[in-house]
């Protein structure tokens, strides 16, 4: 975590030799007020992300929670420019280092996708082409933004898979997707995406497929990662033990909004949107007392109102009320510091969480 | 959501106003009703459908729509080896080389290959089915020693297969639909067993069997209405290539050799030595062909996608 | 928490509780087949290999463990949904692995499933009402509401349904749907309740929450628990979040490749784990609390689960444990065995689980262990 130890690292390993030192204050990705809705044929449009805006900062993860529809993993697509063109329309500001990827054009963007940024998602089998040995698929990558020989970049690949804590990397380098296991695949995969050293690093659900071993060993390499090479990342989970553990600050969305947005200590110490309270509640914890009843959020992610109508949890809300059909509820500032909250009726800000 | 849910006794009258009542009362969607709902709005299903009735109608009601009874040659006087009369007054279409009235010999066509074409796939299901069925429904053993008969009957090109048939029975009409059916039969048996496996490893055949229902019935009410989907796009789309294979075999001479009877295929044949002068006369049952076979495909590919689990949200 | 072991002490206190449900040796092994003409049989997946089990009636016993392990094929077997390659499974005093098919199949009303993924296990072309009735009409009708009824079963069919509907929280217009029109959380209601209108005894839920979104899980274990004191059910709960069984079961089983190696009450696993799996296991677990995260002593596995086609020689998990001491480990397979001296009413398959908890063997090697870092 601190600054010796990753120039340390930075200097034993000689990477990111000509981006110069990470600037740790420099804002690296900014996101503002982005919108995406969906057009289906004959359908009508639907916002699947209706204003969202967050910055992430060298060495900084962010996380986004939410639950399925809740616009999270939409939003990932959309910073990386990989939503379909035909049915989709994304406005709003992508900031990558003060550039806007949204009107980038697509030849650049590709370029930068290598290069700087890099995405790690749920689905390793699918991420990663079937009839392509590993080893090639990741010198690939690394001789696209290096001018090495194949020699060199077969070295280099198998300290990245050793890095990546795949055992036995060079008889790895030789083998075919469909021979590793799940956790493997997620390490060869998360490898693939270091293999051009990225500044930033977008993860979406990456250890949702995973046993809690192996995701705790994949959890523990990204860690290190941002650690050691001040890399910044965007962690989309559903997950919150995993946030509580890995992420410095999270947004929490709900129907295409963040509804709430705090330093990690902050949020879990107390949360405020009745939503993050309800999950909080509603989740069994191993380290609980046992025997008390779960306090379950009633219904379903399914039933919500439009947020220009009114605030789109309440149809859920245990402390919903006439007061909270407002339309386009803002995200403000209540009592703490960094700490905006989308809600009419916020959880009083004394009382202790737990 | 729901009755016992506590949010919604509480809730405020200005957000239930806003969410509607939670569950409709009106009767649910089963899969059969929403295939059929977004069948009926995909406009490349509507072509095909339009085209296919107007095929069945033609076909039926051939009598009423032909101006002049088939295959007479009342004008064979008319045709000289070198001339085919063209559209005239009385002829819209002009004459075949036979002397009869071409739109005539093209509408009574039709009937020929929907006969032909929807039952050499009848039978062709038929057979398929019972074979697939019994393989997927045993399994084991007699699936085996039933798929590696399939295979044997793969093995054996179509054509040859219709062609050895057509020399043993002859040429008639029932030769061309056994041909044709018997290349179908493994199509269809292969399609059965296999979505019959599929639907056999699914969770809800589990629980069929852990809820103490019999062999019998998961098989005969769970997994065999699961596993029809493909098997009716295919047959739909089969109807496409049999009415092909239908003015293949025709034209080859395997056909019904009585040439009272007016059939597309035929008319091909007797038509290629007269392209040069005479184009309409081998463009017409060609564009017949290819018009009835784009319907049925049209119609067997959106059926497809209408059935399709992956394309339901 | 010391009130909850007081109830415990009162339970064991009142007798010996019946057991509903006792296991011995059960092991499952599929054929590895290979060939292109005539398969061979290769080798054997030991998906199951020899766990013995017991459960009282009325209680809830979890088991967990990471994919691969066999729980979900334990489970199966149980029913017999899985055939046993060896073993008894004692039911009610009736070996269910020997049951002939149509006893076997009146037994299946007393013993039933709910699955992982609702709408997998509902069929799409059945409505609300079909599923719920189908069981009914299978089993025929009870004699008390052939009483109530008279001879009109379907009506009494369809008054147990609306009745079973309400009771799992879903309203009656949901009869006439098909399972494609819910939500997940509704979803898997309507495979409860199909899994509860029998009446039966015991109840299996493999991965019953885990394809649903976080804020409909609770939803649906206050469910389980709420109809397990209604209806007095016996339960297996199969998942691979120890977070959930914790919370939903008396007694905890966990897994490693086809057997169990260790079980103890569940307040007791969660308070000192014995088995370096589990220790390993409930360290990898997150914690939705930084707090609690940023002190906690991680202890990390290397490495994949082996093959359980060729299982590790002696104790299973020596190949990935942390604790792995030079003797004994790789060449003697541990048994199952009560901790009677140290920690009675425990049953670990470790050899040296007593040094462990003792904290004469430590982790080995110092990468394996995070220390809090913040």
């Amino acid at each position: 975590m601190t600054e010796t130890r990753t120039d340390a690292t930075l200097t034993r390993t000689g990477r990111r030799g000509s981006r110069g030192p990470v600037n740790r204050d420099e804002v690296l990705l900014e996101i503002k007020d982005l919108r995406v809705t969906f057009q289906r044929r004959g359908g009508p449009a639907t916002a699947a992300v209706d204003g969202v805006s967050f910055s992430v900062k060298p060495g900084e993860i962010v996380g986004v929670v939410g639950e399925s529809g809740s616009g999270k993993s939409v939003t990932s697509m959309a910073v990386m420019g990989l939503l379909p063109q035909r049915g989709s329309k994304v406005t709003g500001e992508v900031l990558y280092r003060g550039e806007n990827l949204l009107t980038m054009g697509q030849r650049q963007l590709a370029d930068l996708r290598g290069s700087e940024l890099a995405m790690v998602f749920q689905d390793p089998m699918s991420s990663l082409n079937p009839v392509i040995p590993v080893g090639l698929q990741v010198t690939e990558v690394l001789r696209r933004h290096q001018d090495i020989s194949r020699e060199d970049a077969r070295v280099e690949a198998e300290d990245l898979l050793r890095r990546c804590g795949i055992p036995d990397p060079r008889r790895r380098l030789s083998e075919y997707p469909h021979q590793l296991s799940g956790g493997m695949r997620q390490r060869a995969l998360i490898a693939i995406a270091l293999a051009c050293k990225p500044a930033l690093l977008i993860c979406d659900e990456p250890t949702t497929a995973l046993d809690v071993t192996i995701q705790a060993q994949v959890l523990e390499l990204l860690k290190e990662l941002v650690n050691d090479l001040g890399t910044a990342m965007v962690m989309i989970t559903h997950d919150l033990g995993v946030v509580a553990g890995l992420c410095d600050s999270v947004n929490v969305m709900y129907a295409g909004r963040i509804v709430e947005a705090a330093g990690r200590r902050e949020l879990f110490a107390h949360p405020r949107h009745r939503y993050t309270e309800g999950l909080l509640n509603s989740i069994p914890r191993l380290d609980a007392p046992r025997g008390e009843p779960l306090q379950p959020i009633p219904g379903t992610p399914r039933d919500t109102i439009a947020w220009s109508k009114a605030c789109a949890f309440a149809p859920r809300c245990l402390h919903a009320d006439d007061e909270c059909v407002v339309g386009d509820l803002p995200l403000v500032q209540l009592g703490r510091v960094n700490h905006p909250v989308r809600c009419v009726h916020p959880a009083p800000e004394e009382e202790p969480h737990g | 959501m729901t009755a016992l849910d506590p949010a919604q006794s509480a809730r405020p009258a200005s957000l239930s106003a806003l969410m509607g009542d939670g569950m409709s009362d009106e009767q649910g969607t089963s899969l059969w009703r929403g295939a059929f709902e977004r069948l009926s709005r995909n406009p490349a299903a509507i072509i095909g459908t339009l085209i296919v009735l107007a095929f069945v109608l033609v076909a039926i009601f051939a009598p009423l729509l032909a101006p002049y009874e088939p295959a007479k040659s009342q004008w064979i006087d008319q045709v000289t080896p070198s001339d085919v009369p063209g559209p005239s007054p009385g002829h819209p279409l002009g004459l075949d080389p036979f002397g009869s009235d071409l739109l005539t010999q093209l509408i009574y066509g039709a009937r020929q290959s929907l006969i032909i074409g929807v039952v050499s796939t009848a039978i062709g299901l038929l057979g398929g089915a019972l074979l697939g069925g019994v393989a997927g429904a045993f399994g084991g053993r007699v699936d085996t020693f039933v798929m590696r008969l399939v295979d044997i009957m793969l093995s054996i090109p179509s054509l040859l297969l219709a062609v050895s048939v057509a020399a043993v029975m002859g040429p008639r009409p029932g030769a061309i639909m056994i041909a044709i059916a018997a290349a179908q039969v493994p199509v269809f048996a292969r399609l059965l067993r296999g979505s019959m496996l599929a639907q056999r490893g699914q969770d809800y055949v589990l629980a069929s069997f852990s809820l103490g229902l019999r062999r019998r019935t998961v098989v005969m009410s769970h997994v065999v209405p699961n596993s029809l989907g493909p098997v009716i796009v295919q047959a739909t789309l089969t109807l496409a290539t049999a009415i092909i294979e239908v003015a293949a075999l025709s034209y080859l001479g395997l056909g019904a050799s009585d040439p009272a009877i007016a059939e597309w295929g035929r008319m091909l044949v007797k038509a290629q030595d007269r392209l040069q002068t005479d184009p309409q006369l081998m463009l017409l049952p060609g564009l017949c062909i290819a018009v009835t076979a784009l319907g049925f495909t049209l119609f067997g590919e959106a059926l497809r996608e209408a059935l399709d689990p992956k394309s339901r949200r | 928490m010391a009130e909850h072991d007081r109830s415990a002490a009162l339970d064991s206190a009142a007798g010996p509780v019946r057991s509903l449900l006792s296991v011995r040796g059960l092991e499952v092994h599929f054929p590895i087949k290979q060939g292109l003409v005539f398969d061979r049989t290769v080798g054997h997946v030991r998906a199951v290999d020899g766990v013995d089990l017991e459960i009282p009636q009325g209680q809830t016993y979890g088991l967990v463990g990471e994919s691969g392990c066999g729980k979900s094929t334990l489970g199966r077997a149980v029913l017999r949904l899985e055939e046993p390659t060896a073993g008894e499974v004692i039911f009610d005093g009736e070996d269910i692995a020997k049951l002939k098919a149509e006893p076997l199949r009146k037994m299946r009303r007393r013993m039933q499933m709910v699955f992982q993924d609702p709408l997998a296990s509902l069929n799409p072309r059945q409505s609300v009402q079909s599923l719920l009735i189908e069981p009914l009409r299978v089993h025929g009708l009870a004699v008390a509401d052939r009483a109530q009824f008279g001879a009109d079963s379907s009506a009494s069919h369809l008054a147990k349904v609306v009745s079973m509907l309400e009771l799992v929280g879903l309203p009656r217009a949901a009869l006439a749907k098909y399972p494609h029109e819910f939500s997940g959380g509704q979803r898997q209601r309507i495979g409860i309740a199909r899994a509860m209108i029998l009446n039966p005894d015991l109840v299996i839920a493999d991965e019953p929450v885990s394809a649903l979104d976080v804020s409909v899980q609770a939803q649906v274990i206050n469910l389980l628990e709420r109809l397990q004191d209604l209806l007095g059910l016996t339960y297996i709960v199969i998942a691979h979040d120890l977070a959930v069984v914790r919370h939903i079961s008396d007694t905890i089983g966990v897994m490693y490749l086809g057997r169990l190696v260790e079980e103890a009450p569940s307040d007791a696993l969660y308070e000192r784990p014995l088995h370096p799996y589990t220790i390993a296991l409930m360290s990898a677990i997150p914690i939705p609390d930084p707090v609690v995260e940023d002190r906690r002593e991680r202890i990390l596995l290397k490495g994949d689960l082996p093959s359980p086609a060729n299982p590790p020689s002696g104790c299973r998990f020596h190949t990935r444990c942390p604790f792995r001491q030079p003797t004994r480990c790789d060449t003697d397979e541990p048994a199952l065995r009560e901790l009677t001296q140290v920690a009675p009413g425990r049953r670990v398959a470790c050899h040296y689980a007593e040094e462990i908890l003792s904290g004469e063997v430590r982790v080995r090697d110092a990468d394996l262990l995070i220390e809090p870092v913040r």
